[in-house]
């Protein structure tokens, strides 16, 4: 096991300096669920003390709870969930989502499920996969809690989506990854750079297999919870490289991605992405591809 | 379609399902639209909204399905604050924590249960007619399924 100081020193090598860090926990307004009611308001007045996450629609931080805030009337009605700051970027970055074709390709837990459903008013079709039998229970309770009605959830491989004979207009590649420090205190003990590796094997033959069920002109958007460049921008020069993808610009919080890995150069587009250190939320990468026609 | 139908009866009212939108998956029912209709494959999961399942004979409404009841003229108990958090934690409906009954008071039949918000937070069969109950702390609605249900399911 290379340990603690090694990714260090990766990270160093990359640009950033390491440091300990804990974000705070953040929600999301579900705006589907909440037209009746001001559900920020409900919060405060439960004594919970939220602040607006500047670079999201609906997102907030808690700053204060004296309770858990998965176990509260309004969050069982589904008027708002749990969900890492970072983690609440992908799905806005997708346009006009109402009435679309959307393949969710690693659905479970759903989190992200229900923000799509959300932005798309419970219209058009999403397809929701995910690999694990056990983590479809836990998907199929956040679609039921959040009232979502336009999904479609099926055991499957996101590896193996061509089965399904559908062209997506829409796909959210929020694939498997190695995660990071700041989710998981014993990352660094538990990580080698062969799990990084066969991680990043798999999100190819995910983003390949995105490619094959995309529409042209579809819109894929990629990300993980890795500060591995493996699982990111090596990844996405990869794709540009083989797959007829191209990386849109976006616009939301991060820093541009890595252009130069470890003295290698990539694809100038790669910049559009945008890498998360551990800032302010978890580490993340997400960029958005589009499928050439 | 017809366990559905009994059991929304249970509040006095109904619902309009139209059958052909109606998908069971082995014991589970789903109501789904017509644009999801045409894209399911015959393996799914989960789909559309789920209405409930059938286990033991026994219909087991989903949260959705309660939700669409809500907003018919079905039997309706609007709790309290306290009362509400207490149900969802599984405890029966005190009559003192009762802030207003409509639709049937009749002992045997069901209510949903609802908060301030008319958020419907589950649903429970009355005990007895409030009306002719004077003891506060007697309890009137039983408590059957509430929203802590989704606390319990992935333990």
């Amino acid at each position: 096991m290379p340990g603690k100081e090694f990714f260090i020193r990766r990270y160093e090598q990359l640009g950033w300096i390491y440091r300990e860090f804990e974000p705070n926990p953040s929600i999301r307004i579900n705006n589907m669920n909440t037209k009746k009611t001001n559900i920020v308001k409900r919060l405060e007045s439960l004594g919970v003390v939220l602040e607006k996450i500047p670079f999201l629609d609906y997102g907030f931080w808690v700053c204060k709870s004296r309770f858990s805030l998965g176990a509260t009337a309004e969050y069982l009605l589904g008027l708002y969930s749990i969900q890492e700051a970072a983690a609440q970027i992908p799905v806005t970055l997708f346009t006009e989502l109402e009435n679309k074709a959307v393949l969710d390709a690693c659905a479970a837990p759903g989190g992200k499920t229900v923000q799509l459903a959300d932005l798309m008013q419970n219209t058009g079709v999403i397809t929701a996969l995910d690999v694990k039998k056990q983590r479809l229970f836990a998907l199929s309770n956040q679609l039921e809690r959040c009232r979502v009605k336009n999904t479609v959830v099926y055991l499957m491989d996101a590896r193996k989506s061509s089965l399904l004979g559908v062209k997506f207009d829409r796909i959210l590649l929020d694939v498997p990854c190695s995660g990071n420090y700041v989710t998981d205190r014993a990352w660094f003990n538990r990580r080698a750079l062969k799990d990084i590796e066969r991680n990043a094997e798999v999100q190819r033959l995910i983003l390949a297999e995105a490619v094959n069920v995309a529409k042209n002109n579809g819109e894929i958007i990629y990300s993980t919870c890795s500060l591995e460049p493996e699982e990111n921008e090596l990844n996405i020069d990869w794709a540009i490289r083989t797959l007829n993808l191209e990386v849109e610009e976006i616009n939301c919080y991060g820093d541009k991605a890595l252009t130069n890995v470890f003295g290698r150069q990539l694809d100038r587009s790669i910049a559009n992405c945008r890498r998360i250190w551990p800032t302010q939320t978890q580490g993340f990468f997400v960029c958005k591809l589009k499928k050439r026609a | 379609m017809k366990p559905i139908n009994d059991f929304i009866s249970r509040f006095e009212t109904s619902i309009n399902l139209d059958e052909k939108l109606t998908v069971k998956k082995q014991n589970r029912f789903f109501l789904i639209n017509k644009t999801l209709r045409f894209q399911i494959l015959k393996d799914f999961f989960y789909v559309g909204a789920y209405l409930g399942k059938v286990k033991d004979g026994i219909f087991f409404p989903s949260f959705i399905l309660l939700a669409m009841i809500a907003e018919t003229k079905a039997n309706k108990t609007m709790v309290d604050k306290k009362t509400a958090w207490l149900f969802i934690c599984g405890r029966d409906v005190f009559k003192r924590g009762i802030m207003q009954m409509t639709g049937s008071k009749s002992k045997g039949d069901y209510t949903l249960v609802l908060n301030q918000n008319s958020e419907c937070l589950g649903f429970g069969k009355i005990l007895c007619n409030i009306n002719e109950e004077k003891d506060k702390s007697k309890v009137i609605v039983k408590n059957i399924s509430n929203l802590g249900d989704f606390l319990k399911r992935e333990k």
